[in-house]
C-alpha cells in the first residue's frame, strides 16, 4: 500500500483479497514489533463488502494471513445477520479487523462513542466498488469516509473494482474530489487478460423458435449435455421468478439430476444458500440455477461452465460472470448465452462483440442525493451528535455533495429541526434537537430506535418471511405476491410446493403442499438497459442483416427466417433509416417506434412523444418500451403524418417537455417511494410488529400527493424529478438519439398484423401512462365499454 | 356536480367531496376523515407538509356551506390517532359550525369520548334511523339498510388501448351502501363490484354512477 490510497482494479478470484489483507497486517507488524507477545486491542481495518454472503470467505482469508504470519489478530464479521449478542460483545471488544456492509458500517456510527471505536483504525478497503458506486449505497460510503478521515489518525483508503468503464471517476468519487488522498492515489490495474469464449445457443428449428417470452425453457434440453460436459456448471437467470421455474423445469424433465441440482438467489434462506455455496466448493453439484446473488466474490474453482439464460443487459456482468468459470489463473472462462427469444439473438450477436473490445459501460455516480444526506445527519444526531459546522465541510469534500451550498445546507438543517422552513406554535414536528451550545442531536429513544431499523432497509416492496407453522424460516416474498393469494393456495418458492395457510403480522406461514401448482413469485427488481455503447453495437449487429451470411456472424445469420418475416410487412431499417410501424388489434392503436438506444432512452422518448403529441390533439396513450423500440398505445388512432411533419422528434426544448411531461405520469413519483424512505418521511415497520405501528404507515405514493398539492419546492420532493432525468432517462445521451434521429429518413409502415419486431413490446404488460383528456371524458368512453 | 339517489323511499345526494346528504333529516353524512393524521405523523418524525393540515377543514367547510344541514353525522374514524395539536383546531371548526354533530366510532376513535361531548358531539357505537342503521364497519342486519365507511372503498375501471384508472367511490350493494374516505392523506382499498352493485365514482368535482 506504500502509504498511499488508491482503487484496484482486478476482477473476481485474481486473489484480490491476499493483496490487500496481506499489507494492513504487514503494516501492523512494523508498527508493533513485539505484536507476537504484547497484543494491542482495537479496530485495525475495516473490509466493506456490497453483499454479506460474502463476508464468510473474506474472513476465512483474513485469518488464514493473520495466524501465518504468527499475529494474534482478531477477525469478526458485523452485518445484518449478526445476533444482537455478538454485536454486543463486539461493542465491548472491537475484533482488529472488522468485515461489515455499508448500512452496518452506518449503523455503528449510530453508536455512542463511535469516534473511540475508529480511533486506532489505519485502513478501509471498499470491496466490490462497481457495485456500490452507482446506487445510493455508494452515497451512503462517501459519507461515511468522510466522517472516518476526520476521527481517524491515519487511514488509507481502498477500493476494488471490476472493470467498468469510468475506473479513474470511480476513484475520485471513493476518495473525494480535489481531496489530499486523491493526490496520494493510485489506480492499479491487474493485467490478467483472461480468455473469455462466449458462444450462443441457436435454436435448431427458427421458425418454431418465440419471437417473445424472457424463460428460454424452449432451449432447455440444449443445457443438458452442456452440463453433463462439465464438472460444475452455473446457469445465471435474470430473476428470481426465472431461477425458481428453471430450477422446478429441469428436475421434472430429468429426475436423474436429484440431488445434484441446486438453486440460490436472495430471498432464499441464509443456510441454504451457504449449504450451496460450500457444495459447490466441494464439487457435489452439478449445476447450480442462480441469479445475481452469485454475480459477486467468492471464488468457486470447481465451475467449469457458466451458461447465461436471456440477455444479461450489460457487458460488464456478463464478464463477471463469464469470469466465474475456469477459476484458476491461465484457464479459459466459457459462457454460453441461451437467447429466450428471437431478437435476443441480435444481443447475443452484440455481446460477443463486445466482449472482444471490451466495451464496458459506464456506472453513473448520483449526485446531491439530499434524502441520503437526511439520513445520514439524523444518524450522526442519534449517537453523539453533530456540529453543522464542522459536518459541512465533510460533506462538501465528497463528490455527491460537493457543490452543496450554504443555503441549501441550511434547508436541509431547516427540515431536520423544523420539518420544515419556519417554525409555526401549534406544530409538534419532532425529530433532531438543537442544544444550547449549537449541537444537533436526537434525544428521543423512540426516534432513534425507528431510524436505526430504517437505515438498513434496502428499498422495495414490502416484504414478509415465509415460514412453517412451527417456525422454521424459508425466505422472503414480496407483499404484492402474496395479498393476491387465498389460503390453500399453493406456490412454489426455493423450489418447494407450498400451501399458503395465512399471514400472522409480517410472516406469511406456509405447509409442504403436494400439489402442483404453476403459480411462482415474481420480484420486480430493476429492469436494466443497454448502454449506449452495447447499443451501437447492437445497431450495427442490425444492420448487418442486410448482408450476405457470408459476413454475418452465424447468430445473424440464424435469423434469416424472422427477418424475412419482418419484410413481409415492414422492412429491417437500414443505418439511416428510422422504422416506424402502426396497426390496430383488439388491444387497440398500436404505434411503434424503433431507435434501438436501449430501455432507459426509450421510456424517456416515448414519454416526450406522448407528451408532445398530447399538446396537438387530447389523447390517453399507454407506453412500453424495451431495449428496441418502444410503443404508444392508444384508444384512438395517432395521425401520424401531424407527428412527422410537426418534427416531434426534434431535440429542441427537449429538456422542458419533458419536464412537463413527466407531470403527467408515474416515474418520478415512483422515484420519490425510495427518496421517502430513505429520509425517514416513510415508515416501513418493524418486521415482526407489522400491526402495531399501523398508526406511523402510510405510502409514499399518498405523500407524493400532498407534496405535489402543497409543498413543491420540497428539495426531497424536487430530487424525485432529478434523479428521473440524470438516472433515469439519462438526459444527455437522449438528445444525441434524437439529433440521430433527425438525420434519418423516416420509414412509416402501416400493417395489418404486428411484425416479429414489434411483438415483444406489444406484449409487455409493465407500461407507463400519460393522459391530457378530460377524466370525465375518458370515464364515459369506460363505461360505454363496460355496459356493451 | 352531485348525484341524487333513491334508497327506501328517501332521497340522499352524494357530494363529490365523498360526503351524502339526506334530504328528508337534513343530515350530512361524512365518514373516515382522519384529521390528526399529518399532525400525528410530524409529532413522530415525518415531516409530511404542514400546509396539508388545513386542508380537511377547508373541505368540510365547503360541503357543509353546500347543504346547511341541521345535522352532521361521522360514520367512524373521525380522529386518527390520540390527542394532538390538532385537536385544537378541531374544536374551532366545531365551534364555528351550527350544525349539531354526532359521531359513530371507528377503529380510530381511541380519544375518549367525554373529550367529545365536551365539545357537545354525542358518541354512539352506532345509530339506527328508522330503517337505515348507521355504522363504521360495514354490517348486515335483518330489515336495516346499512351506511358505513372503514373500508375506503375504490373501483378500478378499464377502457380500450390498455387503459386503466382507480377512483374513490361510493359503493353500494342491495343493503348497504359504504363511505369514501373523505380525508386527503388517506388511502384507499380496490373493490370489485358484482351483479347488482351500484358505484359512484368520484371524478374531480363530480359523481358519476359506472
Amino acid at each position: 500500500m506504500d502509504g498511499k490510497h488508491g482503487l484496484l482494479n482486478a476482477p473476481t478470484g485474481s486473489g484480490k483479497t491476499y493483496a490487500l489483507w496481506f499489507p494492513i497486517v504487514l503494516n501492523y507488524i512494523q508498527k508493533n514489533p513485539e505484536y507476537r507477545t504484547k497484543h494491542k486491542k482495537g479496530l485495525k481495518a475495516i473490509w466493506i463488502t456490497p453483499l454479506r454472503a460474502l463476508s464468510q470467505e473474506i474472513k476465512q482469508s483474513a485469518e488464514r494471513i493473520t495466524q501465518d504470519l504468527g499475529t494474534q489478530m482478531t477477525v469478526g464479521i458485523r452485518t445484518g445477520d449478526t445476533s444482537s449478542s455478538e454485536r454486543a460483545k463486539q461493542k465491548k471488544n472491537m475484533p482488529d479487523l472488522l468485515i461489515t456492509t455499508p448500512e452496518s458500517l452506518q449503523l455503528l456510527l449510530s453508536s455512542k462513542g463511535y469516534q473511540k471505536v475508529f480511533k486506532n483504525c489505519s485502513a478501509i478497503v471498499v470491496d466490490e466498488w462497481h457495485e456500490l458506486l452507482g446506487s445510493k449505497r455508494g452515497v451512503q460510503m462517501e459519507l461515511g469516509l468522510s466522517r472516518l478521515k476526520t476521527i481517524t489518525a491515519d487511514l488509507r483508503i481502498w477500493g476494488i473494482s471490476a472493470t467498468i468503464g469510468n475506473l479513474e471517476q470511480a476513484r475520485e468519487v471513493l476518495l473525494g474530489p480535489a481531496s489530499e488522498a486523491l493526490t496520494n492515489s493510485v489506480l492499479v490495474k491487474a493485467n490478467l487478460n483472461k480468455k473469455i469464449t462466449v458462444k450462443s445457443i441457436i435454436p435448431k428449428k427458427m421458425e418454431t423458435f418465440p419471437w417473445r417470452g424472457h424463460l428460454g425453457l424452449h432451449l432447455m434440453e440444449e443445457v443438458v449435455p452442456i452440463i453433463n460436459n462439465s464438472k460444475t456448471t452455473l446457469l445465471f437467470t435474470n430473476t428470481r421468478g426465472q431461477c425458481e421455474i428453471w430450477f422446478q423445469k429441469i428436475l421434472e424433465k430429468h429426475p436423474e439430476y436429484a440431488g445434484e441440482i441446486a438453486m440460490h438467489h436472495g430471498s432464499i434462506n441464509k443456510e441454504t444458500r451457504l449449504w450451496v455455496e460450500q457444495a459447490i466448493r466441494n464439487e457435489s453439484l452439478k449445476a447450480v440455477v442462480c441469479t445475481s446473488s452469485l454475480d459477486l466474490g467468492v471464488d468457486f474453482a470447481p465451475v467449469e461452465t457458466v451458461v447465461q439464460i436471456g440477455g444479461p443487459k450489460g457487458v460488464a456482468r456478463f464478464l463477471q460472470r463469464a469470469g466465474r468459470s475456469g477459476h484458476r489463473p491461465g484457464k479459459e472462462s466459457v459462457i454460453y448465452f441461451l437467447p429466450t427469444h428471437a431478437i435476443e439473438l441480435i444481443e447475443a450477436s452484440a455481446m460477443q462483440k463486445a466482449v472482444r473490445n471490451a466495451a464496458v459501460e459506464d456506472r453513473i455516480p448520483y449526485l446531491n442525493s439530499y434524502d441520503v444526506l437526511i439520513q445520514y445527519l439524523t444518524t450522526l444526531a442519534i449517537s453523539d451528535g453533530f456540529y453543522p459546522d464542522e459536518i459541512y465541510l465533510e460533506v462538501k469534500q465528497t463528490f455527491c455533495y460537493q457543490t452543496l451550498t450554504k443555503e441549501t445546507w441550511q434547508w436541509l438543517l431547516n427540515f431536520l429541526v423544523m420539518g420544515s422552513q419556519s417554525l409555526k406554535t401549534y406544530d409538534e414536528y419532532k425529530k433532531v434537537e438543537v442544544e444550547s451550545d449549537g449541537k444537533f442531536k436526537v434525544n428521543n429513544l423512540a426516534i432513534a430506535r425507528r431510524h436505526r431499523f430504517q437505515i438498513g432497509t434496502i428499498v422495495g416492496d414490502a416484504s414478509l418471511s415465509v415460514r412453517y407453522q412451527k417456525g422454521g424460516y424459508i425466505g422472503t416474498i414480496e407483499e404484492s405476491f402474496i395479498s393476491k393469494m387465498n389460503p390453500g393456495d399453493v406456490f412454489t418458492f426455493a423450489g418447494r410446493n407450498l400451501e399458503f395457510i395465512r399471514i400472522k403480522g409480517m410472516t406469511a406461514q406456509v405447509r409442504n403442499s403436494p400439489k402442483r401448482t404453476n403459480k411462482i413469485p415474481s420480484w420486480m427488481g430493476g429492469r436494466l438497459s443497454f448502454s449506449a455503447k452495447m447499443s451501437e453495437i447492437l445497431r450495427q449487429e442490425l444492420y448487418s442483416a442486410k448482408l450476405d451470411s457470408k459476413f454475418q456472424s452465424i447468430e445473424i445469420s440464424a435469423l434469416a427466417p424472422m427477418f424475412a418475416k419482418q419484410r413481409e410487412e415492414s422492412i429491417v431499417p437500414k443505418p439511416n433509416q428510422f422504422l416506424i410501424e402502426t396497426f390496430k388489434s383488439r388491444d387497440g392503436y398500436h404505434h411503434i417506434f424503433y431507435p434501438f438506444e436501449g430501455r432507459a432512452i426509450h421510456e424517456g422518448m416515448s414519454s416526450l412523444l406522448a407528451y408532445r403529441i398530447s399538446l396537438l390533439t387530447p389523447i390517453t396513450c399507454s407506453l412500453a418500451f424495451n431495449d428496441y423500440g418502444f410503443e404508444l398505445l392508444s384508444d384512438k388512432e395517432i395521425n401520424m403524418q401531424d407527428v412527422l411533419d410537426n418534427n416531434l422528434f426534434s431535440p429542441e426544448y427537449m429538456l422542458s417537455d419533458l419536464q412537463k411531461s413527466l407531470n403527467s405520469n408515474e416515474m418520478a413519483r415512483r422515484k420519490f417511494r425510495d427518496i421517502a424512505v430513505i429520509s425517514g418521511m416513510v415508515f416501513t415497520g418493524y418486521p415482526e410488529k407489522g400491526v402495531k405501528m399501523k398508526h406511523l404507515q402510510s405510502s409514499s405514493q399518498l405523500l407524493f400527493d400532498v407534496f405535489k398539492d402543497f409543498e413543491e419546492d420540497n428539495l426531497l420532493y424536487q430530487q424525485a424529478f432529478t434523479e428521473t432525468f440524470e438516472h433515469q432517462l439519462e438526459e444527455g445521451r437522449l438528445r444525441l438519439a434524437l439529433e440521430r434521429i433527425s438525420s434519418q429518413e423516416v420509414v412509416w409502415k402501416k400493417c395489418e398484423n404486428p411484425t416479429p419486431f414489434s411483438f415483444p413490446i406489444i406484449t409487455d404488460r409493465l407500461r407507463e401512462k400519460l393522459s391530457n383528456e378530460k377524466l370525465a371524458d375518458r370515464i364515459k368512453r369506460m363505461t360505454k365499454l363496460l355496459t356493451k | 356536480m352531485t348525484q341524487s339517489i333513491h334508497i327506501k323511499n328517501q332521497t340522499f345526494v352524494l357530494h363529490p367531496c365523498g360526503g351524502m346528504f339526506w334530504e328528508e333529516k337534513s343530515m350530512l353524512l361524512i365518514s373516515d376523515v382522519h384529521l390528526g393524521k399529518v399532525a400525528h405523523f410530524r409529532k413522530f418524525g415525518a415531516a409530511v407538509p404542514r400546509k396539508a393540515i388545513h386542508k380537511n377543514y377547508v373541505l368540510l367547510d365547503s360541503i357543509v356551506s353546500h347543504f346547511n344541514p341541521f345535522q352532521i353525522c361521522f360514520l367512524g374514524d373521525l380522529f386518527h390517532s390520540s390527542l394532538n395539536k390538532e385537536w385544537e383546531l378541531f374544536q374551532n371548526w366545531v365551534a364555528k359550525t351550527p350544525a349539531e354533530i354526532v359521531l359513530v366510532s371507528g377503529n380510530h376513535d381511541i380519544i375518549s369520548p367525554l373529550k367529545f361531548e365536551k365539545l357537545g358531539i354525542s358518541v354512539f357505537e352506532e345509530l339506527i334511523i328508522e330503517d337505515f342503521l348507521l355504522t363504521h364497519h360495514p354490517e348486515e342486519r335483518q330489515g336495516f339498510f346499512n351506511f358505513c365507511g372503514h373500508i375506503h372503498p375504490a373501483i378500478r375501471l378499464r377502457g380500450f388501448g390498455r387503459q386503466n384508472l382507480r377512483l374513490s367511490c361510493f359503493f353500494k350493494s342491495k343493503n348497504q351502501l359504504i363511505f369514501p374516505a373523505f380525508g386527503k392523506f388517506t388511502g384507499t382499498h380496490t373493490l370489485q363490484p358484482k351483479k347488482g352493485d351500484e358505484v359512484y365514482a368520484i371524478v374531480e368535482d363530480e359523481v358519476v354512477q359506472v
